[in-house]
């Protein structure tokens, strides 16, 4: 399965939802999407593209256009081909629904993007900490405007 | 998990320090009698926030931090990285260099399997297996001290290139090191698969078959044990390894013996790929002349973009996330190890074992908490 026969399927199925879908390289696909149609676009990829190997799960910050884009990296165990889709979300309520249902092992990655950016994943079996400290929750460190040292120094966690 | 236990059942908590750990997590089990019933893992106890320090820091001055990430894995963190970078400003690495880099990744993948067969030796009981395989590590750490200075932690790929050359003698000290090793692998199988106590223990225990192995996202020798094929070098070749002549080591079973025998056999391909690559080596420069980067260049901008690198670590499949916002330093690192999805899949396959072989299992996934928690 090759690169451009997968983009073209994607966008066949999803015309209204996926914006910007390219082919970057021969391995290497990428899209912007619509954040309502995630778990729909995850499960098409894994039943009909063999997209069955969630590599990564990760968001970015964007302070100056007041958004966060959740990145989902999905590759394959069967072809090389490893797609790359973003979902943008607004700043101040970051909000997307689970793909634990679909990828099991998304599990750990949204709790992690949940404590380090503080996009809050619907329907997630277990959205808690996973390595930070309780203290630190609503912080968001990995957000941009993160202040750090010393607002958190270890007297005031006492 | 569920914390309240039912009529003779505990929960007993593994960590955060434990001699059958890599490093600090706890794992919390609940035991009916001396069978896990349920179990989690706890991780944080190590977090080092490598992923902001790296936003903060000069895309050179993070090639020490991340071999830091796992420092038996040093050398892959650093190609993946450095990797990544070179992709993003669409640098050109001389075929020397590319040897030299495939030469000291593939003597991390053989200290990397070395210590994890010794400690999970440590693990069933048999200790001396870590003696055995640490003496054999010591002379592999020696190697990859004479080419980058250092025995663990080595900062030594740059953008374009390596810091040096192989030094005089390496090629001769390799083969006697080599000779000793492919003896002491011949022995390990021996004392492994030739042994009532290790089947009693091993054979058919802690099976993962392929289908879990897929959905729990599990990549490496644990997922290779299953059959299935998956290898970076192979379905996505960095460096030269599409000019390598390697099998990619696969068992049938899944078992804790299955995984330990895929090592193994790791063992032996990556020295056969040293040595091919010692025979073919070119001569040339380690850098291009015109390179504007490289050992000279402290300050280097990279252009603007993103880009995901995977290259295959001694663990499975280790990828870097870089955005590039056209500056110095990067606007965003996310670290893929391949020890992260391994960890979490570590409470489903121990479900329904004993307390006993939970070690043993634990082991043989080889896992690095270090890494996990970045």
């Amino acid at each position: 399965m090759d690169a451009k026969t997968i983009i073209d399927s994607l966008v066949n199925k999803f015309q209204d939802s996926l914006v910007d879908a390219k082919v970057d390289s021969d391995i290497r696909v990428s899209a912007y999407l619509e954040p309502e149609k995630i778990v729909e676009v995850c499960q098409y990829m894994k039943d009909e593209l063999l997209f069955d190997h969630l590599s990564s799960e990760t968001a970015v910050d964007y302070p100056k256009r007041n958004e966060i884009v959740v990145v989902y990296h999905i590759g394959s165990y069967d072809h090389s081909v490893l797609m790359t889709i973003k979902v943008k979300l607004p700043r101040d309520a970051p909000e997307i629904e689970s793909i634990v249902p679909v990828h099991w092992n998304a599990n750990w990655y949204e709790r992690e993007t949940y404590e380090l950016f503080g996009v809050k994943f619907n329907n997630h079996p277990d959205l808690k900490p996973l390595v930070l400290p309780d203290e630190l929750m609503g912080d968001w460190p990995l957000r941009k405007d993160y202040e750090g040292f010393p607002n958190r120094t270890a007297r005031n966690l006492v | 998990m569920d914390e309240t236990v039912g009529p003779s059942e505990m929960i007993v908590h593994l960590g955060p320090q434990h001699p059958m750990q890599p490093g600090p997590f706890r794992l919390n089990l609940k035991l009916k009698g001396e069978t896990v019933v349920d179990g989690d893992i706890e991780l944080g106890f190590i977090h080092k926030g490598i992923e902001k320090i790296l936003e903060n820091k000069t895309y050179l001055q993070g090639i020490p931090i991340v071999d830091r990430i796992c420092y038996l894995t040093a050398m892959t963190n650093e190609e993946a990285y450095v990797g990544a970078v070179e992709k993003l400003a669409d640098i050109e690495v001389p075929e020397k260099s590319q040897y030299i880099r495939v030469i000291v990744e593939e003597l991390s993948r053989l200290q990397s399997h070395l210590l994890g067969m010794g400690e999970f030796g440590e693990f069933i009981g048999f200790v001396s297996m870590f003696m055995y395989t640490i003496k054999e590590r010591e002379e592999i750490l020696s190697l990859m001290d004479m080419v980058t200075g250092a025995r663990i932690t080595h900062t030594f790929l740059r953008f374009g290139g390596v810091r040096d050359d192989l030094p005089e003698g390496f090629k001769e000290k390799s083969v006697a090191v080599f000779a000793s090793l492919r003896e002491q692998i011949a022995d390990y199988d021996k004392l492994f698969n030739h042994d009532e106590i290790y089947k009693l223990r091993c054979f058919g225990v802690g099976i993962l078959d392929s289908k879990t192995a897929r959905d729990l996202g599990v990549s490496g020798p644990a997922l290779r044990a299953t059959g299935v094929p998956f290898d970076i070098r192979k379905d996505e070749p960095y460096l030269v390894y599409k000019d390598l002549d390697f099998k990619v080591c696969t068992a049938t079973d899944g078992d804790i013996a299955a995984r330990i025998n895929v090592r193994l056999e790791e063992m032996l391909e990556a020295m056969y790929i040293i040595e091919q690559c010692l025979d073919q080596m070119p001569s040339g420069p380690i850098f291009f002349e015109d390179s504007l980067y490289g050992v000279r260049t402290p300050v280097m901008r990279v252009p603007e973009g993103e880009v995901f690198h995977r290259v295959e670590d001694p663990r499975g499949e280790m990828g870097f996330y870089m955005v590039s916002d056209g500056s110095d330093k990067p606007y965003r690192v996310k670290i893929r190890g391949p020890v992260f999805p391994t960890m979490q899949a570590l409470p489903p396959l121990i479900k329904g074992t004993t307390i006993a072989d939970v070690a043993a299992i634990a082991g043989s996934m080889d896992g690095c908490t270090s890494e996990a928690d970045r």
